[in-house]
């Protein structure tokens, strides 16, 4: 049970670190765009004081860029900070379809991403109370299997059905097969340690959240 | 000094290739790997080939296997706004030169005449 615990946590740490490596990278391609651009604007200064003509249009289009690219920036920092506060609160209710909106921007910035929707089948709120961290750290696997088994351009919808007033169901109706598998052992061992069943069969995958965890597993889902 | 640019980040790809151009440097620049293959097919030369290590569908240093291929001549200078370890040692395996994003101009321009020296603006 220890084995099983400490290897969950590795997990976890693991997840966390693959998210924050692809949000740096998205950050410091943003940053490498504003560097390009302001050094272009400087170049473009020098040809100035040099007596060159230089376009307003050309200035103009490219201070909007940096504008743009500043805004994507704090895109991707409020995406940072709500995944790095999803740790604050071992169990949390949490509406699943905003979770699985933050893990669709965050697979987002993966280079072999694809593109994903999450489709509500019910008019309803779905509210589950769990751990957040771990539910996206399996919906992150599921979505990341899709995306590297799909390649480039593969584009999938994410539904969010109540199955009963207990359970709500996040299906991936068309899962791409190839070498990645998903749910695999240690997949399993974060689902059930938050009471979520997987089930995948040709192609379809379904993650069964229960409404609330159990309260014996409130207590032991602790992570760091 | 005819340079081959390949970046899918577009807007990054663009505004480097303005500012390469500004300074006496032919650049053409794509932002997918098999329309850069498909520009060397077609008999296109260049003397440096300036590839992001990260890219949707083929990477850099796929990308830079099968260019190398189709011309033996061309010099490869990698580019990446990861800054890991791993990606470090693979960039620096397959090619001699590594700028890491945000990059400096002259940074580049410097690399540019170590992988090309016989090639002047």
């Amino acid at each position: 049970m220890k084995q099983s615990t400490d290897l969950l946590k590795y997990e976890s740490l693991a997840f966390f670190g693959k998210v924050n490596a692809s949000i740096s990278h998205e950050l410091k391609n943003i940053m490498a765009i504003i560097s390009e651009t302001a050094g272009l604007l400087g170049d473009m200064a020098d040809m100035a004081s040099t007596g060159n003509p230089v376009s307003p249009e050309a200035l103009k289009t490219y201070t909007g860029s940096v504008i743009e690219e500043i805004q994507r920036g704090f895109t991707t920092i409020r995406q940072m900070n709500r995944f790095s506060h999803s740790v604050d609160t071992p169990i949390a209710e949490i509406n699943l379809t905003e979770l699985i909106e933050l893990v669709i921007n965050l697979t987002g910035y993966l280079s072999f991403s694809g593109k994903a929707h999450v489709h509500n089948c019910d008019a309803g709120k779905p509210l589950v109370k769990t751990c957040p961290f771990i539910l996206q750290s399996l919906v992150y696997q599921a979505l990341v299997t899709h995306y590297k088994n799909g390649g480039p351009g593969i584009e999938t919808t994410i539904s969010v059905c109540s199955q009963d007033q207990n359970i709500w169901r996040i299906i991936f109706s068309e899962m791409s097969q190839g070498n990645q598998i998903f749910p695999d052992d240690i997949s399993q061992e974060m689902a059930k340690s938050i009471d979520v069943k997987i089930v995948s069969n040709a192609g379809r995958l379904e993650l069964d959240v229960p409404v609330s965890i159990k309260g014996a597993h409130s207590q032991e889902v602790g992570l760091f | 000094m005819k340079i081959l640019l390949v970046d899918d980040e577009k807007k990054f790809a663009s505004m480097l290739a303005k500012r390469l151009e500004l300074r006496g440097i032919k650049v053409d620049y794509f932002f997918e790997a098999t329309n850069a293959i498909q520009e060397v097919e077609n008999g296109k030369k260049y003397d440096v080939a300036i590839l992001d290590v990260k890219m949707p569908g083929m990477g850099g240093i796929e990308l830079r296997r099968k260019l190398s291929r189709m011309d033996s001549d061309l010099k490869f200078i990698f580019l990446t706004g990861h800054g890991s370890n791993v990606d470090y040692k693979t960039g620096v395996s397959e090619a001699s030169y590594y700028l890491p994003k945000p990059l400096k101009i002259n940074d580049l321009i410097e690399t540019l005449y170590l992988v090309a020296p016989e090639k002047t603006t």
